[in-house]
Order: structure tokens, then C-alpha cells, then sequence
């Protein structure tokens, strides 16, 4: 199916497929930003809350600004995007597809001659792995000023200093491989869920066990992807 | 035409189709009837090919459509509209779009030309009013209605009805009824009605099939059928209190 709806990407410069691109990737996207804000605050936060306070004891909260940022860009960042994605997108798109399929929609556009991959997965799969890398930037500048806001009110580190270390010590290739993370997390996620939801059956039952499928083998993939990722590219 | 020559479908131990043979005029009004179970949607999705056969064949005119892929099959589907059971419209577009969907999909139409088709094929089932409704707005009746627009948006050669009048009241059954007789009627296309309803299929049908087991029982015209000596269609009759002459020629539409 990944592969199938691949080969109809080139279709995306049509209107009609780039329209339903961009749609797919405001509903990714704006309507994630919500959660993807609260979650990346809390998690730059509690990264520095706990880096500070065992920096501490060796006098050098002053670089949590270059730990919190490391781990944002490199894990945390592609990884709670991927999470919140795979539970909130991923679930709803397999929810969606499962239920075209048991309420006969799916075979009503095979019968109109429509290849349901690629009306339905294509412009999902685009939408996804172009956004998973903007949401990820998002999470990872959220995440290091959530940081910055408990070094400076907790830790007593000034921003300042926070910065400078958070820009100092930070590698490009820290960016370019937590992005690329965030494509992969993409791609894994459409795929999961819209497999999920084409084998959907029996009903309502079905379509639950789809939602509940995605999200369970989402979270694992990218686990497991993830650090075949950072082994990749670090070890 | 369409032909099923000895077609056979298993799912598990269960045999749905147990060597159908029948074959559909150009032009007809086809009526499978049989109780719930009998393989009567199973029949209807073998001639587009979205079920295939486990032995025998499936042609139309002169494609094997149950050998058919690729372009040749989606060549094949496009002579068809088909009327789902639960209308599978779907269900975050409205009605225009679901109805304008093949045009703008396997069309180089531009978009006033698909606006005038799909006003006039709302038009003709009533529903010139509903373009810019959702589907969850409609009632059962109105959604088969949008179905039957989508259907027939193509001008199809043939339509396939699956359980049309289902769950609706009589008189929007009857409405249907006539919908699909004046199809045959306006646009000339061949019609294939699986139902439950005799009512409907007496009102309607140029020849009336009789699926039970897996097996077409008899084939005949509704005076025929109504006649039928068989026993499986007398107690199909009797349960729906058809017994006697006149009650189901008041349904044929004027």
C-alpha cells in the first residue's frame, strides 16, 4: 500500500489532490497544535527540572540549556510529536477508512473507478510526512523555551546563559536527524493507520479494534525506529 | 447481456452461490429476489467484479469480468452505477460533490459543466434542493435518492440496485420504485434489483429471479411468478401475503 500510494505522489500537482493535501495537513496540523504546545512546554520543562537539579549538585545547571536542547532536537522532539500524532491522527484516520469500509464506501468508489489508495492514503501520506517535521520544529522550540522558563525561575539560570549553551553545543546534525526521524514517524503512522482501517470488519467492533491497532503499533514502530535511527546516525 | 455461467462462491464452510447460471437482457429490469442469506448481494457484487468467483464466469457483453483487471476492469465498472444498500455516500461531502465525485474524478468535465449535471440529476430524484446538504441531514429515502443521482451521473449502461426499498415506509419505497422504472423507461439502461420486497419486485421487474440456497429456483415474468407452482416461491409469496391477483398490480407505476 506505502508503495502504491507513493507512485500516485506525482498526482499531488493537481488541483484537486493538492487541495485535499493541504486540507489533510491543516487537519494534522493547526488542529494538533493545541496538544503538541501543552505537551512540548511540559516536556522542556521537566527535562531541565531534572538535568538542573543533578547539574546542580556539581554547580553546572548552567548547561541545561544545551542538554535540554540535544535531547529535544535529537529524541523528544520527533518523539512526542509522533506519539501525539499517532494517538490523535493516526486514530482518527483509521477510525475514518475503517468505517468507509464496513459502511460500503470504499467499494462504491472501486466500483466508480477510483482507486481508493490513492484518493484516500496518497494525500494523507504526503500531508503527514511534510508536517511531522513542521510540528516537530515547533515541539523542539517549545520544548527548549519551556526549559529556559524553569532555568531561569527554578535553577536561577539566566536566559542568557541558557541560550547561549543551547546554541553553542547544538549540532546541525542534531536537527537534520531528529527531522528526519519525524518524516520516517510520518510515514510510519499514515501506513499503520490506513492499513488498519482498509482490514477493518465486522462493524462498530472492527473499527474500534482498527483505532485501537494504529495506535498500539504506531507507538511500538516508532520506538523501535527510533533507535535504529540514532544508531544509525550516532553509534 | 450479462451471463453468470455456473458461478460458485464459498465463504468458509458456507456455499452462498452454488452454480448460478442466468443470463440479463440489454434493456431489462433483472429482479433477484430471495430471504435474507440467500446471496442475492453476493450475486450483484460478482458483476463488478468487488467479490470473484471461486469457479464459473462472469460476462458482460464480451469481457470475462470475473478474469478482468487492471484498466480492463475499471474499463468494465465504468459501465456501471450502483445503488447501495446503505447509500456508502460519503458522508464529509455534500450531496453535489458526492454526486459530482465521478465526474471530476474520471472526467476532464470542468466544474460548470459537472454543476449542470448534477443539478439535473438531482432534479430527476427530487432533490435539486439537497446540493448543499450533508448526508447525516438526509433521511434513508433521501440518501438512496442521492445514491441513485451518483449512480446514474455516469449515464451508465447498466444500474445495480442492492435492497433499494429497504428500511423505508411504503410510500417512499413506491417513490423509488418508480424512480427506478422510469430510469429504464427515460434513460434506457439495463436494471438489476436485488430485494426483498415483492411488492416491489412485481411493481417493477421485466423478470423476476428466485435465489434460495444458493441456487436460481426459477426465472420468470411477474405473472408468471405470481403463478409459480414452485413451493419455495409460493411460501415467498404467501409470507408477504401476496396470494391473489391485484394486489401487486395496483403497485406497477402508471
Amino acid at each position: 500500500m506505502l508503495a502504491e500510494a507513493a507512485w500516485f505522489m506525482p498526482l499531488s500537482v493537481r488541483a484537486r489532490m493538492r487541495h485535499e493535501v493541504v486540507y489533510q495537513m491543516f487537519l494534522t496540523g493547526i488542529k494538533s497544535l493545541g496538544v503538541i504546545t501543552v505537551v512540548a512546554m511540559f516536556t522542556g520543562m521537566i527535562l531541565a527540572l531534572q538535568t538542573g537539579l543533578e547539574l546542580r549538585r556539581f554547580g553546572q545547571e548552567v548547561n541545561i540549556g544545551t542538554a535540554v536542547t540535544v535531547v529535544m532536537m535529537r529524541e523528544m522532539g520527533p518523539f512526542m510529536t509522533g506519539l501525539i500524532i499517532a494517538a490523535s491522527v493516526g486514530s482518527a484516520v483509521a477510525a475514518q477508512i475503517g468505517t468507509m469500509v464496513v459502511s460500503e464506501e470504499i467499494a462504491a468508489l472501486e466500483i466508480m473507478s477510483i482507486n481508493p489508495v490513492r484518493f484516500l492514503v496518497t494525500p494523507r501520506l504526503i500531508a503527514l510526512a511534510m508536517m511531522m517535521p513542521i510540528l516537530t520544529i515547533y515541539t523542539n522550540i517549545l520544548g527548549v523555551v519551556g526549559g529556559a522558563i524553569v532555568g531561569y525561575t527554578q535553577l536561577g539560570v539566566s536566559l542568557t546563559a541558557y541560550f547561549d549553551n543551547a546554541i553553542r553545543y547544538a549540532e546541525n546534525k542534531d536537527l537534520y536527524v531528529g527531522l528526519f526521524k519525524a518524516f520516517v514517524f510520518g510515514v510510519i503512522i499514515t501506513t499503520v493507520a490506513c492499513h488498519q482501517g482498509f482490514n477493518a470488519s465486522e462493524g462498530a467492533v472492527g473499527v474500534g479494534r482498527a483505532t485501537r491497532r494504529t495506535v498500539i503499533i504506531s507507538f511500538l514502530t516508532i520506538l523501535v525506529v527510533g533507535y535504529v535511527i540514532t544508531r544509525m546516525f550516532y553509534v | 447481456m450479462i451471463r453468470f455461467e455456473k458461478v460458485s462462491k464459498r465463504f468458509g464452510r458456507k456455499v452462498v452461490l452454488d452454480g448460478v447460471d442466468m443470463e440479463i437482457k440489454d434493456g431489462e429490469t433483472f429482479v433477484i429476489v430471495g430471504s435474507s442469506g440467500a446471496g442475492k448481494s453476493v450475486t450483484l457484487k460478482h458483476m463488478v467484479r468487488l467479490l470473484t468467483p471461486d469457479s464459473g464466469r462472469v460476462i458482460i457483453g464480451d469481457d470475462v469480468v470475473s478474469e478482468a483487471r487492471g484498466s480492463r476492469l475499471e474499463a468494465i465498472r465504468l459501465r456501471f452505477g450502483y445503488l447501495f444498500q446503505g447509500s456508502a455516500l460519503l458522508q464529509w461531502l455534500p450531496v453535489g460533490e458526492n454526486v459530482a465525485l465521478p465526474l471530476r474524478e474520471k472526467t476532464d468535465m470542468d466544474d460548470e459543466a459537472i454543476g449542470v449535471q448534477v443539478v439535473e440529476k438531482l432534479k430527476l430524484v427530487g432533490l435539486e434542493d439537497a446540493v448543499a446538504k450533508y448526508p447525516s441531514d438526509l433521511s434513508g429515502g433521501m440518501r438512496k435518492r442521492v445514491g441513485l443521482a451518483r449512480a446514474i451521473v455516469t449515464k451508465p449502461e447498466i444500474i445495480l440496485y442492492d435492497e433499494p426499498t429497504s428500511g423505508l415506509d411504503p410510500v417512499t419505497s413506491r417513490s423509488i420504485d418508480r424512480l427506478i422504472d422510469s430510469m429504464r423507461r427515460e434513460l434506457g439502461v439495463t436494471s438489476i434489483v436485488v430485494t426483498h420486497d415483492l411488492h416491489s419486485a412485481l411493481a417493477i421487474g421485466s423478470r423476476i429471479a428466485m435465489l434460495h440456497e444458493g441456487r436460481i429456483v426459477e426465472i420468470s415474468t411477474p405473472e408468471e411468478f405470481i403463478r409459480s407452482s414452485n413451493e419455495v416461491i409460493q411460501d415467498f409469496l404467501e409470507a408477504q401475503y401476496i396470494t391473489t391477483r391485484g394486489a401487486w398490480e395496483k403497485a406497477v407505476p402508471s
